[in-house]
């Protein structure tokens, strides 16, 4: 079923989506919700190979991060090691987002929409000091870390990383995706539909993030704050 | 934060600190003697219209002229076969702060004599208008833009002054004025849901929009502004 | 290429204008560049770039850094060529100031602004080749520019964002045996230059995607403010390392190539040409290296030894409040150009006497190159579209800056 087929009706939230699924038998079924079986795990297994070995990146490069993007691309570093080989530009047939370099307000809904675009299952990269928390550029025009505007997984270090840096924070997804279950996907990836073309963060939390060197030192660990008071939501419950 | 203020406040309020009470200042630091032919040539040719020559960095010769007569002097200095300065290198404008004057600024090049001539202006704030010289020199163009987007300098007769850096629907003023804080005016959650709700209508020009038969789409009318109510605290 | 005027097939079919949106996410426009092409079937009636994607806000933010601490923003924005940014930006402030730097300090200067040189005309080199379909010289390339990142690495201990220059000399001396690899790399480059220029220069599809597309005369180039590679292929002789010529450029015995139809392909052969001269500026350059002293020893901007620091207290005092407060500038104004890989680059830098800056000015080559660009594409097909941006060599984070 569709996630905005009801009619007429605004788009459904994820909690009644949620519901949905399971009042339409999912729970406990083949690869429903909970319960890993002996099958489950053996296909997690075959599936989870395949995914992590043919990661389709789509480069959102803007600056320099993006120049070093290249770098690991070419015959030096060579991503096709990694099954990578293929950039995918066209952000529908992409499974990892690495965005690499500054993201200005004014490109903010670029990199929204392009997130959104994407098909599940999709996994993100911030490359460098910029793109996770607006590095030296505390300015009016810099967004202060992407995932005030879309969730990530890896926050890559760096000024830019080198591309060893960049090969590791692929290796992590690939790592990520080791220990995805197809069992409890449906419940960990699945994005709230109402929250198409929104901040990721709702506005405290942005604050929170956004503050003088707020990102960068009360990072806890991927997408979580330490201390702050801010919902926890399932697209952040990866394991 | 105490009541002093700590040192991101000094961040916020910007280098007015650092300010010398003078403004700007209007004396060279290079020798005061020296002579550009080009200037002499202005002087003779315009008269009073130059208001001021002085020598910076050692050998850069600075002229000041009367902001009415801008495009005047740059075409003489264009066209003048003993000149030509037929190379527009830059355009920028500098705000000193405290309230003084805003300059804009030409630099100039000649290829053939390779001669080189800072034209400067100053506007007062209350009246920031001046000619446009993209009739002159093409390269105006995008840089007047640039100049009317981060610090708000009307060009007259520009054929097509819009914002260029910014997007088109950013409402807290001009960000290279020296009033303007460098995290800029709204909170950083305002400044997010502005950028996400940004319309690419709004960086279609109306002509553009009717190409292909689709008229009536006309760019949204613009929501809030610097004194709206979605000032940050 | 104006006479390629859009002929309907046959009369009475109608054909109308459409609105085409490239980027600002696309690989062929080397950056985040929006393009709003209006086109007639395949061919392109007008552009319209749209940019700032990618404003970063450095002048602003120099205003509120100390004159060192401007340097590191210097190569952020340009990413191509940072040491060039780096030296130009140093460059202007020691003009303001009457600073003359040591003999050795500007042959160092000479050598990184040249390899840079090549480094930013590399990447356009590969960049362009895919943009007209070959992905070979791009790795050729690549590999090339990994030798040069090893070099910046060698000596700054950063691969792009090298930060090397500081007012009055540089962040340090050549570490031991450094330039006896930029002498390999001198050397054994333009082997792989003649391979690349081998399959590209007489290259049939090359030739068909760039001779006669986007031609500019060279009056129309300089109204335009063309500078650099783009103007000199339009053939107007302007180079300031011979015109305005700074650091004894003079001195050095090279040639500037003139090209003469204005076209993609004359600039891509400038750029090839340009590349080939640059070797022969860093031959002499690594020749004359003179020994001494590679930062001036001048109280207002040299740090005093840490002996001296450690052992006395004058020294630790000068030493804190240089490095607290910063240097001071003379108040002023100076416009300083180099000939840069993309252009006339220059900065322009107001002081009022202080610790920061009044106003720290970019002249940004690339934005004026690019602004040209809806001249240029005018009556072509989209395809050529993408070859004149490509052959324009254009760095969004200067552009937008
Ligand atoms: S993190 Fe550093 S290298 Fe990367 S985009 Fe930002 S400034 Fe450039």
């Amino acid at each position: 079923m569709g996630l905005r087929d009801r009619e007429g009706g605004d788009p459904l939230s994820l909690a009644e989506v949620q519901a949905l699924g399971q009042a339409e038998g999912r729970q406990g079924g083949l690869l429903g919700f909970g319960s890993p079986t002996f099958l489950t795990t053996k296909v997690d297994f075959v599936v989870n190979w395949a995914r992590r070995n043919s990661l389709w990146p789509m480069p959102f490069g803007t600056a320099c991060c993006a120049i070093e993007m290249m770098a690991s691309a070419a015959s030096n570093f060579d991503l096709a090691r990694f099954g990578m080989e293929r950039m995918s530009f066209s952000p529908r047939q992409a499974d990892v987002l690495i965005c690499a370099g500054r993201v200005p307000y004014k490109l903010a809904p670029v990199l929204r929409r392009i997130w959104d675009q994407m098909m599940q299952p999709k996994w993100s990269i911030s490359m460098g000091a910029c793109a996770s928390s607006g590095g030296v550029f505390d300015t009016y025009s810099m967004v202060q870390g992407i995932d005030t505007i879309i969730p990530v997984d890896v926050y890559v270090p760096g000024c830019p990383p080198r591309p060893e840096g960049l090969i590791y924070g692929l290796m992590m997804i690939q790592e990520k995706i080791r220990h995805e279950s197809l069992s409890d996907h449906y419940t960990l990836r699945a994005e709230d539909p109402s929250l198409v073309g929104r901040p990721h963060a709702d506005a405290e939390e942005v604050e929170a993030l956004a503050g003088p060197f707020g990102n960068s030192t009360q990072q806890d660990h991927l997408t979580s704050l330490a201390q702050t008071t801010r919902p926890e939501r399932s697209e952040d419950l990866l394991p | 934060m105490d009541e002093n203020g700590s040192a991101f406040d000094a961040v916020e309020r910007g280098p007015e600190g650092s300010q010398r009470p003078t403004g700007a200042p209007r004396s060279g630091n290079g020798d005061p003697a020296a002579s550009h032919p080009s200037v002499t040539a202005l002087r003779a040719r315009f008269g009073a219209t130059v208001l001021h020559h002085e020598v910076q960095a050692g050998d850069q010769h600075v002229v000041f002229v009367d902001a009415a007569s801008n495009r005047a002097v740059l075409e003489w200095l264009k066209d003048d076969p003993e000149h030509r300065y037929d190379l527009l290198v830059d355009v920028t404008a500098v705000d000193y702060g405290g309230g003084s004057p805003i300059q804009i600024v030409y630099q100039l090049w000649s290829v053939g004599h390779k001669r080189a001539l800072r034209v400067k202006c100053e506007l007062p704030l209350d009246g920031l208008s001046i000619d446009s010289v993209v009739p002159l020199w093409k390269t105006a163009d995008w840089l007047e833009r640039e100049v009317f987007d981060l610090f708000g300098v009307d060009f007259r007769d520009h054929p097509d002054l819009r914002r260029i850096l910014m997007p088109q629907n950013y409402a807290e003023g001009h960000p290279l004025r020296k009033d303007f804080p460098l995290r800029g005016r709204f909170s950083r959650a305002e400044q997010t849901r502005r950028a996400l709700s940004q319309d690419y209508h709004d960086d279609y020009t109306p002509e553009a929009l009717e190409v292909g038969g689709a008229p009536g789409l006309e760019p949204p009318e613009p929501t809030g502004s610097i004194d709206g109510p979605e000032e940050a605290p | 290429m104006t006479e390629r005027v859009v002929e309907l097939p046959e009369p009475g079919l109608r054909s109308e204008p459409m609105l085409i949106n490239i980027g600002p996410q696309h690989p062929a426009t080397h950056g985040v560049l929006r393009l709003l092409c209006e086109l007639d079937g395949e061919t392109v009636l007008k552009v319209t770039p749209d940019i700032g994607f990618l404003h970063t806000a450095f002048e602003k933010l120099g205003e509120y850094r100390t004159w060192n601490q401007i340097v590191p923003l210097t190569d952020r924005m340009d990413y191509l060529a940072p040491l060039m940014y780096n030296c130009v930006y140093v460059m202007a402030v020691e003009k303001l100031m009457g600073l003359e730097v040591t003999e050795r300090c500007k042959v160092v200067r000479v050598l990184l602004m040249e390899m840079d040189r090549i480094f930013s005309h590399l990447l356009w080199l590969g960049t362009t080749a895919i943009d007209v379909g070959a992905f070979t010289p791009f790795l050729y390339a690549f590999q090339e520019r990994e030798r040069i990142y090893q070099l910046h690495e060698a000596y700054t201990g950063a691969r792009i964002t090298t930060s090397a220059t500081r007012i009055g000399g540089m962040m340090a001396d050549f570490p031991e045996g450094w330039t006896d690899s930029l002498r390999n790399f001198v050397e054994t480059f333009p082997k792989t230059l003649d391979e690349i220029e081998s399959l590209l220069t007489t290259n049939g599809i090359h030739l068909g995607r760039t001779l006669d597309i986007g031609v500019i005369s060279g009056e129309d180039a300089l109204n335009h403010g063309f500078t650099g590679p783009n103007l000199r292929a339009s053939g107007v002789d302007y180079d300031i390392r011979k015109d305005n010529p700074y650091y004894d450029y003079e001195t050095y015995d090279f040639d500037v190539p003139i090209g003469e139809n204005g076209d993609c392909y004359d600039r891509y052969l400038v750029r090839m040409e340009e590349m080939r001269q640059s070797l022969r500026i860093l031959e002499q350059a690594l020749e004359r290296l003179p020994d001494g002293p590679i930062n001036v020893s001048d109280p207002r901007v040299s740090l005093p030894s840490k002996t001296d620091c450690m052992n006395d207290m004058e020294s630790m005092i000068h030493h804190f409040k240089l490095i607290t407060e910063g240097i001071r500038v003379p108040a002023g104004d100076c416009y300083f150009a180099v000939e840069g890989s993309k252009g006339e680059l220059g900065m322009y830098v107001v002081s009022d006497g202080g610790e920061k800056p009044v106003r720290w000015r970019i002249r940004p080559p690339s934005f004026v190159n690019l602004s040209v660009i809806a001249k240029l594409a005018e009556g072509h097909l989209v395809s050529d579209l993408i070859m004149i941006n490509a052959s324009l060599d254009i760095v969004l984070g200067e552009i937008d800056r």
